[in-house]
């Protein structure tokens, strides 16, 4: 099963990210048009659901599910047929197929043990098997700490985070230089969008919003004019290009965002819902991009079944 | 064959089973003969007093529920072939006249599942006979499908579709690790297959405005693909990961695709322009020489949720038989 990690500075949002995730899920997987199925994992369904529900209600994951979800694997298909060299495999049924199965592992205090490497704790070691082990990198990309200033490079808010991203990306790849070629594919998630500081996309000269999910080029352009000014290092990594062992694929960008009720007499801040069809409810977030986000997952484990 | 009967505290199980009662006692004792229903003595007396109760206009009592434990029964129905035998010798139990399902109701607030859910550890008897289920029946209390999101009935609802979302992976993933098993030890076996049943209790209750805005009508279709899309408009607003995991059995390796959907009322006694004090009563058919004094329910709907499992038991007995008898023949190569 292909093996997904995702990395992110401590309350980037993987967590909601993962939740928002399960939401994008059942609302497809259970829509009239019956196109997308999934299957949650027997093991992580109990956590991911708590998620769901939490933010079904208006609330944020609290810590004790942030420490719970950590292992989601998922099995998805698609009974249309699909856009372009992978247009035959997305069948029309419900074949073997149309599925693919993969796991998304979170990796905590990431940025801390990377920090430090050949300390040997243990914690750097799960850390490192789970991620050297991978086919894929999500990278939440914490929007709100977008530099909005044309300061040091030193004084970038995610300086550290792209130092350790860096760190890991370079260790995956010399685990696998001298294996058999492999891709790597790395996938940028930009998380609490909506609350971007707008000087941060003013410095970058870019619109308010991202060009929508269709148009990949522009959206690329987008996402890199923020990477290479807040992820340098990370950047360079994943263009770079070796002759044997592990090779980078194109990478692929998207853009969360929930929007939010300011917080009742000093309370937690509220997801806001939002009327999903007739009478229901969901939270107000940017579908779109999680529809997206697993249409990509799909390719890749597609590809890698392959 | 064990048949599971999911549903929350208070979401109408036992007003259910007990219009199950009275629905069989009915239909059971037609003509016809080609279906019967027993149930353990316990059970029956739970029923049967819930029904005498529904006769007097009562629902049952809190109490009532409190007593039960367990609460089960059996469908039986005539195989074709021995219905036309003669009488005597199909009233001989070598022939084994009649296909049976064994219905099990469990609560899902109640303590066993709980903990099953939050250990995943299957160690408790109630949970393995539950997750050997080839008929999961979920009833969907229409009275909590409210549009308030601020309310407790919302978060009551979300809250069991989430457990019933859980429970069906469990028995999605026991089945297919069942399966692989038997297929490791060299067993040539079809895939796993749940018949999922959906039942729309307290349906009276729910909300015009909830209907209006689906574009639903308050009268059930009695096609078979309308009662789908009827059904599952409403499940796609109010129990959406149980639709989603329903959908996803197949993905999982186990087909869960041949879902029915069903719906229980009961009419109660209403004041016009008042709002009932305490529990309401239900109204009562008049009486009449076919029978009567009968709780004014949805029969129809029971003598269709009946007849839905006669090809069911008809068809399950032989792949449970083969299974076990697969099982038997990959005990004894491992020994």
């Amino acid at each position: 099963m292909p093996r997904v990690v995702i990395v992110g500075d401590r309350n980037s949002g993987k967590t909601t990210f993962l939740g928002l995730l399960y939401t994008a899920q059942v609302k497809s997987g259970s829509d009239k048009a019956d196109a997308f199925r999934f299957h949650a994992g027997f093991e992580s369904v109990d956590e991911v659901t708590g998620v769901f529900e939490r933010l079904m209600s208006g609330s944020f994951p609290d810590s004790a599910a942030k420490e719970g979800v950590r292992d989601v694997s998922f099995r998805l298909g698609y009974r249309r047929p699909g856009r372009g060299i992978l247009s035959r495999q997305r069948s029309k049924g419900w074949g073997s197929d149309a599925f693919v199965s993969f796991r998304l592992i979170v990796l905590k205090a990431f940025e801390n043990e990377m920090a430090r490497p050949g300390e040997g704790s243990s914690v750097t070691d799960a850390t490192l098997r789970d991620a050297l082990g991978s086919e894929a990198m999500v990278i939440v990309v914490d929007a709100t700490k977008l530099t909005a200033a044309d300061k040091d490079p030193q004084l970038v808010p995610l300086r550290k985070f792209d130092a350790a991203v860096d760190s890991l990306l370079t260790s995956i790849q010399h685990s696998r230089a001298h294996g058999a070629q492999t891709v790597f594919h790395p996938i940028f998630m930009f998380s609490k969008f909506d609350r971007v500081n707008p000087e941060a996309l003013r410095l970058a000269n870019l619109e308010d919003a991202p060009p929508g999910v269709k148009k990949k080029g522009p959206r690329a352009a987008y996402a890199k004019a923020l990477l290479d000014r807040n992820l340098p290092k990370t950047m360079a990594r994943v263009r770079s290009r070796e002759r044997r062992g592990m090779e980078f694929a194109e990478p692929s960008y998207f853009f969360s965002w929930v929007r939010t009720d300011d917080a009742v007499r000093g309370g937690a801040e509220r997801v806001r819902l939002r009327r999903s069809g007739a009478v229901g409810w969901e939270p107000d977030y940017s579908s779109d991009e999680y529809l997206a986000f697993l249409e990509r997952l799909w390719d890749i484990a597609a590809q890698i079944k392959d | 064959m064990p048949c599971a009967l999911l549903g929350d505290r208070a979401s109408g199980k036992t007003t259910f089973l007990g219009l199950l009662y009275a629905a069989q006692v009915k239909y059971g004792t037609g003509v016809q003969d080609d279906f019967r229903f027993h149930a353990p003595i316990a059970s029956l007396n739970v029923m049967s007093a819930v029904y005498e109760g529904m006769k007097d206009g009562r629902f049952p009592s809190a109490t009532l529920k409190e007593e039960i434990t367990e609460l089960g029964f059996i469908f039986g129905y005539l195989r074709k072939i021995v219905g036309k035998l003669p009488y005597y010798i199909r009233q001989q139990n070598w022939v084994r006249p009649f296909s049976t399902l064994r219905f099990s109701a469990y609560d899902v607030s109640g303590e066993d599942i709980e903990e099953f859910i939050d250990t995943g550890i299957a160690s408790r008897p109630l949970i393995q006979q539950l997750l050997k289920s080839v008929v999961v029946a979920v009833l969907v209390d229409c009275s909590k499908m409210t549009t308030e999101i601020d309310t407790p009935m919302y978060k009551k609802m979300l809250r069991y579709d989430s457990t019933v979302a859980k429970l069906l992976v469990s028995f999605q993933t026991y089945k297919k690790q069942e399966y692989d098993r038997l297929k490791d030890s060299g067993v040539n076996t079809d895939p796993p297959r749940i018949y999922p049943v959906f039942v729309l209790s307290k349906f009276d209750t729910l909300r015009d405005d909830v209907l209006a805005r689906l574009g639903l009508h308050r009268g059930f279709p009695e096609n078979k693909r309308q009662r789908k899309e009827y059904a599952e408009a409403l499940l796609r607003v109010f129990v959406p990961q149980t639709l989603s995991q329903i959908r996803g059995g197949k993905v999982a390796g186990v087909s869960m695709d041949k879902a029915a959907y069903f719906l229980s009322w009961v009419r109660t006694e209403t004041q016009e322009g008042m709002d009932p004090v305490g529990q309401a009563r239900i109204v009562r058919t008049g009486f009449a020489p076919e029978g009567g004094g009968e709780p004014d329910f949805a029969y129809d709907e029971y003598v269709t949720f009946i007849e839905h499992f006669r090809d069911i038991a008809h068809k399950i007995p032989d792949e449970i038989l083969e299974s076990e008898k697969f099982q038997a023949q990959a005990m004894v190569r491992s020994a």
